[in-house]
């Protein structure tokens, strides 16, 4: 779902706004090394589809990555890890869309490291004194 | 010499023949690693044999049982185990260069329940590095090199678990260890046309496994029946100290008993009609006929759907976010340059962006789909469908293009943690083999393993084999 109300961009603003939102992501005094190859390169298939904000931000992480691991890759690579970033971002444009309550909570819950847990195989003899774990409100 | 009939029985076959004494575990493993040594390499199906290792287990199991010690339908016989399994001592590659020479001074919780019963490790199966963790275009992506399909050598034989799958087609073994995050039993089991058991999440301890993502991965049986699947899950299930994410021990116990035990009722099937969006002509041909089956054998078949969301998605995400968090140090050191896929080789750079917003969120949506799916199984004990909806690919095939059809069952098993099993359903017009899959609900892996039972009483293409000559 596009998120942005309607509001369009144009290119030269899309392209302004990754730089900002690059710069934003990247810790002060770290140069960008963005591959000329890279930056000039047609967007990714499926960008279109993606809503600006989204091409924004899939932008952004690329960018983020050439400014901390550009020099690993050549043109080739670049491509791949543009590509990457698009294909995430089209999963969590999706994603975002999906309608959450506030009160939906995660799958994942803590399992607090019991005392007995961690120590299965012995289990107190009948009539022992609560161990140490067990005193703990 | 055994003849070659004898290497392709079941477990629970050769299981009669060593408890009555009519075949000796020694000869069963030399039998084994003759034929392992004599077409594994072609297969490229094992990273490792272990035959002394495994001849030293084979006399000591024969010791065993003719001291009267019998320790059950796994006594004696020789299984290989996925190579991201810890084995004591011997190397766990994990399929992948920059762990090539890994050595653990432990084995896996899997490995030990298996040595425990008294199975026969024969060796490291292949595998795709890292379990495709790190994403791959093609089946060479491995240590190893492809796996090449038993039933056809120019095919490969899905991933992860290529060389369990390839072992266990070609028998030689008695049955495999594998392991899925997200098709990695399933898919191999397909294509190479045997039985595959993805467990409910948490019934089978990872303890030793190489980690890929904390909250999908699974180890399960790959075997030549689903009953041997049956057999073999009964080993290696448990709740394990090791692994927290274990549930707890009556919940994740089981325990085989043949036939007595399976529901008393017939089984009510859900067939789903919106999993694959299109089938291979062969594979939409077998799957009929796998329906018609259905129809005569089961209490009742109907239609079914499976809920529609971005599931693909939540898993997708999830999967990216863990493996940046398993693997984030090979990312960020850059040895992830030494994988051997042009993919795996920069795909994860990309994980590492995933922020803990949007993971939460694809958790989030994970709750609900749990949620729906549990209510989906009110009405069905076990849904059912094609596993895959084409079959073997060709090895030089770009996996981004030949299998990058939408996968919602996948994502959806694998995001609630339920069981799984393929089952060998027919053949395509290539000769090469086609997968049925029964899913169950969460915890009801008896129903799962008793629909492929059941369905392989009724049918013989587990019985098929390939001609290796």
């Amino acid at each position: 779902m596009n998120k942005s109300n309607g509001l369009k961009i144009n290119r030269r603003e899309f392209a302004q706004r990754a730089a900002l939102l690059s710069a934003a992501m990247v810790p002060a005094g770290f140069a960008f090394n963005v591959p000329a190859a890279a930056a000039s390169a047609q967007l990714p298939e499926g960008a279109e589809k993606l809503s600006a904000e989204s091409r924004v931000e899939a932008e952004a992480r690329f960018q983020q990555i050439m400014s901390q691991y550009g020099s690993r890759f050549d043109s080739e690579e670049q491509k791949s890890v543009r590509d990457s970033c698009y294909s995430l971002q089209r999963s969590l444009e999706r994603l975002r869309a999906f309608h959450l309550e506030n009160g939906d909570a995660p799958a994942v819950y803590l399992k607090p490291l019991l005392e007995r847990e961690k120590k299965p195989q012995s289990a107190p003899a009948a009539g022992a004194a609560p161990t140490a774990a067990a005193k703990k409100p | 010499m055994l003849k070659e009939s004898i290497l392709y029985e079941s477990v629970g076959e050769l299981a009669k023949r060593i408890e009555s004494k009519q075949l000796s575990p020694v000869e069963l493993t030399e039998a084994y690693l003759e034929r392992s040594q004599k077409y594994g390499p072609r297969l490229n199906a094992y990273a490792r044999l272990m035959p002394v290792e495994a001849l030293d287990q084979a006399r000591a199991a024969e010791k065993d049982i003719h001291r009267g010690h019998y320790r059950g339908p796994l006594h004696g016989i020789p299984y290989a185990a996925k190579d991201l399994l810890a084995v004591k001592g011997v190397q766990t590659t994990w399929g992948a260069k920059p762990f090539a020479e890994q050595v653990f001074d432990y084995n896996a919780t899997v490995i030990e329940h298996l040595k425990n019963v008294g199975a026969v490790l024969l060796g490291k199966a292949s595998m795709i590095e890292l379990a495709g963790g790190l994403g791959y275009n093609f089946a060479s992506a491995s240590l190893q090199g492809e796996t090449r399909n038993p039933w056809d050598i120019s095919c490969w034989t899905c991933g992860s678990s290529s060389g369990s799958g390839a072992i266990v087609a070609a028998a030689l073994a008695g049955f495999a260890i594998g392991t899925e995050t997200w098709g990695s039993i399933l898919c191999p089991s397909a294509f190479c046309g045997v039985s595959g058991f993805r467990p409910t999440y948490g019934r089978v301890s990872r303890h030793g496994a190489m980690a890929l993502s904390y909250s999908l991965d699974k180890i399960g049986p790959m075997a030549r029946s689903a009953e041997d699947c049956t057999r073999i899950f009964a080993a290696i299930a448990g709740h394990d100290p090791l692994d927290r994410s274990t549930l707890p021990v009556d919940r994740a116990a089981f325990t085989y008993s043949p036939a007595a035990d399976l529901k008393k009722h017939g089984l009510r099937v859900g067939w789903l009609t919106n999993a694959w969006k299109e089938y291979e002509p062969g594979v939409a041909k077998a799957i009929q006929a796998a329906h018609k089956v259905l129809l005569r054998h089961f209490a009742s078949v109907k239609d079914a759907a499976l809920p529609e969301g971005p599931w693909e998605e939540a898993a997708g995400v999830i999967l990216q976010a863990e493996v940046a968090s398993s693997f984030g140090e090979l990312i960020r050191s850059g040895r992830v340059k030494e994988l051997h896929d042009p993919q795996g080789r920069v795909g994860g750079y990309a994980n590492l962006t995933v922020t803990g917003g949007d993971y939460t969120t694809a958790q989030r949506v994970r709750e609900i789909l749990q949620k729906k799916m549990e209510a989906l199984f009110d009405s069905y004990d076990v849904l059912a469908t094609a596993t895959l909806p084409a079959p073997a690919t060709p090895l030089t095939m770009d996996l981004s293009k030949g299998l990058s059809f939408p996968d919602p069952l996948g994502a959806i098993g694998n995001l609630c943690g339920l069981p799984a099993l393929s089952v060998p359903c027919g053949f395509t017009g290539k000769n090469l083999p086609v997968g049925l899959q029964f899913l169950g609900r969460a915890g009801d892996d008896a129903a799962v393993l008793q629909a492929g039972q059941t369905f392989q009483h009724a049918t013989e293409w587990h019985r098929k084999r390939p001609s290796l000559a």
